[in-house]
């Protein structure tokens, strides 16, 4: 190895190690993540168009409260005017403005929940609701026909325990629409026609409940909420809290639970409204996503420090939501590419492609490894039979190798369509596009076959997936994904042991196979020498 | 076992990418010696002699009239411009009315889709689209027919800054399928650079005695006209500007040694046919001829080879 290149790849190690060494000796940021998982980063993005009129977007947004603390909110509001206003109980985020094509409102914030119960008193006696209680949260509303005929009715029949008697009343209710009726997702949300057809969707089911109860005479109310899943996008869902002996019971008729609200469940507010409201505008969509933090809240607010401007400004973890996402996965390349490079120049063995290990494990990073190569395995099979029926056509090869793309695409939706049924699809989405990045692949062990035949194809293949098999894990290890994630300057000593690979003069592993036979065969005559 | 190799100067990939190719051969002069018909074009204009060229199909159009310019040719070789590893080269060798015999039987129809696939760029280097050449097919020098079976072997000549260091030829066997490439099972011959005789020969990383195909004895076998196979070989280097090439030159019964085409990343094979390292040799070179920058020590082709065999025989003592 030159000095040169011995000198420039310490250079590298040593700026990212001293980087890495300051964050985690000076400011205490931990090397392995947390073990008892942290908060939650949640991004709710909402896209308002609107026709040069004065309007407003609004949004529930949530409160620290029971096991739920609401902590580092931030909003952009391209070029809308912010503000908070509170009702109720529940804050309300308004943007407002004059609405001009595409408006990009963001409300990020991390969340830290863990389960609270609330239990239903076991005894008496029972204070009465005030009236003005009963005024806000007892009476009929819009969407909550508690004075309907058909719900007497109901009652009358239910027969529930004497008023006196509130948790038993409640429990009956609740029963009754958690077991007499079906959840349909493509029922309807009327309270009413969820009563006489005995099946409704979940907000169907919810809002019979609370008019149930309220025509039982307990305050009820619909509660906004989001159920927080690893791997895919928040869910917004409802659920009900009924008021008995001040307080409120939370339970949900669709979700199955009862005065313990899971863990990954959070509270938006409390309204008979939407999530995400607007007037003056000509459209309005929106959508949630979060992320799983691996850093207790302290850690965080270490890392966005306001002592430490540099290393605040430098921190992955102020990036919206999407954009961490992506990065987290961009960040672990450096190492897919560095296993590439030794496996190449050290090991010395031939795949296809230069970087189609990584690729391929990028592939099937949503996926344990036997399974994801099985599904590699059958799409390249898939697209080498059509490349093998299409050697007859005599096509070209741009449109030869589309069609055998088409093929790889319509097998990759069959698969998703499959992977619904088996519950699988929510890893789909992010391997589709590498898996048809394998359309090169099919194409190249198609020619390598014909031309020096099935046995190199097959070893060349072996040699790819292999290498992709010890990438493979890096890329499924959240431990990895935390270190490059938190800090981002180990790419510097990636970059460093490349150089130093890079200049790696010695021998490969197969130039010693190549020569074995002068090797062994020259230290048996070496006496001669 | 890296002892071994080391005592025996056996030059490895890593080393042979940054030493020599990185830093002798510029980037910018591969496209000289990556496309045949340049070599081709390079060759002639400096008199230095190549196969005859027949035809050359540009574009789709050309790969369909490319048989029509053939008619008075009964036998000929379609191959690749910018291919690699002896890839997407058929051999006419007859001709049977519409149909021709190579491997095996090829109507228009086939031969047009071939040179449409060489075009497209199939079996070039790094996909790009290419040109469809056609050669007239040589005739064997005699001492060497009667050592292979099909195919046309080839030697191999390294030239490393104007001066040849080591040298094989590659005969095709059978399982070669024509081909005179080691990996693909074609005998290596190491050739003495002073006598030009067949000093060892390997198939398949292993050493043998005999022809795998006909079973003539190869060892001590003379190449004809070695001389100015080596004259060729550097001669060709010359003209290139690059600093370390594997010149592979054919010998035509009629004709004499011809320039095949140059490789600017020549294999490291050679050093097993041989059963020499190429680091001592290479070494040697350097030391004569000083350091890149040096001045030019004005050395004409003659001292230069006569360099080269003396380097050589002095190392295989």
């Amino acid at each position: 190895m030159h000095r040169a290149v011995l000198v420039t790849g310490a250079l590298f190690v040593a700026v990212g190690l001293a980087l890495f060494g300051a964050k985690t000796l000076r400011f205490g940021i931990p090397v392995a993540p947390t073990e008892n998982l942290g908060p939650w980063q949640v991004e709710l993005r909402i896209s308002a168009r609107g026709e040069g009129a004065r309007g407003s977007v609004r949004a529930l947004l949530p409160s620290t409260e029971g096991g739920q603390v609401i902590f580092d909110e931030r909003s952009s509001g391209d070029r809308l005017q912010f503000s908070i206003r509170e009702r109720a109980g529940t804050r309300i985020g308004v943007w407002t403005g004059w609405l001009q094509d595409v408006h990009d409102v963001v409300y990020q914030f991390r969340v830290q929940n863990h389960a609270v119960t609330t239990p239903l008193p076991a005894q008496g006696p029972y204070p009465k609701p005030s009236r003005q209680l009963m005024s806000v949260w007892g009476a009929p509303s819009p969407g909550i026909p508690s004075d309907s005929p058909a719900v007497a009715e109901l009652l009358e029949t239910l027969n529930p325990p004497q008023a006196t008697d509130q948790p038993a009343r409640i429990r009956t209710l609740y029963s009754f629409v958690s077991h007499e009726v079906a959840t349909v997702d493509s029922a309807s949300s009327d309270a009413l026609l969820t009563l006489s057809r005995r099946e409704g969707n979940p907000e169907g089911k919810e809002r019979l409940l609370v008019a149930l109860l309220r025509a039982a005479g307990i305050p009820a109310r619909l509660v906004h909420g989001l159920e927080l899943r690893v791997g895919t996008p928040p869910e917004e869902l409802l659920w009900v809290e009924a008021w008995v002996s001040d307080a409120w019971v939370p339970m949900s008729a669709v979700h199955d639970f009862f005065e313990t609200t899971p863990e990954n469940f959070i509270v938006l507010g409390r309204s008979n409204v939407s999530t995400v409201e607007a007037t003056g505008v000509s459209a309005v969509g929106h959508r949630f996503q979060s992320l799983r933090e691996h850093l207790r809240p302290d850690e965080i607010a270490n890392l966005l420090a306001p002592d430490n401007a540099l290393l605040a400004w430098m921190s992955l973890y102020r990036l919206p939501v999407g954009w961490q996402s992506v990065l987290r996965v961009l960040l672990l390349v450096p190492l897919g590419v560095l296993i590439v490079a030794a496996f190449r120049n050290v090991v010395g063995i031939t795949t296809y492609g230069t970087f189609m290990p990584v690729l391929i494990a990028l592939a099937l990073r949503g996926f344990p490894l036997g399974l994801g190569l099985a599904l590699v395995a059958l799409v390249i099979l898939l697209g080498f039979l059509a490349r093998f029926a299409l050697e007859r056509l005599r096509l070209l090869m741009v449109p030869r190798l589309s069609i055998v793309l088409c093929v790889v695409v319509l097998a990759v939706t069959v698969l998703a369509l499959s992977g619904q049924d088996t519950g699988q699809s929510e890893f789909f989405a992010g391997a589709l596009l590498p898996i048809v990045i394998l359309t090169m692949l099919i194409e190249r062990v198609y020619i390598t076959t014909s031309e020096e035949g099935a046995t190199q194809a097959l070893l060349r293949a072996f040699w790819s997936v292999l290498v992709a098999a010890a990438i493979h894990p890096i890329f499924r290890s959240t431990h990895a994904e935390y270190l490059m994630f938190s800090f981002p300057e180990l790419v510097f000593v990636v970059m460093g042991m490349l150089v130093w690979l890079g200049g790696y003069m010695g021998y490969r592993v197969t130039d010693l196979v190549r020569f074995r036979e002068l090797a062994l065969g020259d230290a048996g005559g070496g006496a001669s020498r | 076992m890296i002892g071994v190799l080391k005592r025996l100067g056996i030059l490895g990939i890593n080393r042979r990418n940054a030493d020599y190719t990185l830093a002798w051969n510029a980037r910018r002069l591969y496209p000289l010696v990556d496309d045949k018909l340049a070599t081709k074009r390079l060759c002639q204009a400096a008199g230095i002699p190549v196969p005859k060229l027949l035809a050359v199909a540009r574009n789709q159009i050309e790969a369909r009239r490319l048989l029509d310019e053939l008619e008075a040719e009964p036998t000929f070789v379609l191959k690749p411009a910018r291919g690699a590893m002896g890839n997407g080269i058929l051999v006419l060798e007859q001709r049977d009315g519409q149909l021709w015999r190579g491997s095996r039987v090829y109507s228009r129809e086939d031969f047009a889709y071939h040179a449409a696939g060489i075009i497209s760029g199939l079996y070039s280097l790094a996909g790009h689209a290419d040109e469809a050449m056609v050669e007239e097919r040589l005739e064997i020098d005699a001492v060497l027919a009667p050592l292979r079976d099909d195919g046309v072997p080839d030697i191999r000549v390294i030239v490393y800054r104007g001066i040849p260091v080591m040298s094989m030829m590659r005969l095709p066997t059978r399982s070669s399928g024509g081909r005179a490439n080691l990996h693909q099972g074609a005998v290596g011959l190491g050739i003495d650079l002073v006598t030009g005789r067949v000093v060892h020969a390997m198939l398949r990383g292993r050493s043998i005695d005999k022809s795998p195909d006909t079973g003539m004895p190869l060892r001590d076998v003379e190449l004809p006209d070695f001389d100015r196979v080596l004259r060729t070989a550097v001669a060709a280097t010359d003209q290139t500007g690059l600093g370390y090439v594997g010149a592979d030159v054919v010998l035509d019964a009629r004709r004499g040694p011809m320039v095949l085409e140059l490789n600017a990343r020549p294999g490291l094979s050679i050093q097993l046919a041989n059963r020499a390292g190429l680091l001592p040799r290479l070494a040697a070179v350097d030391a004569r001829l000083g350091p890149r920058g040096s001045p030019d020590l004005g050395l004409d082709l003659g001292e230069r080879i006569e360099f080269g065999r003396s380097v050589a025989a002095r190392l295989s003592r």
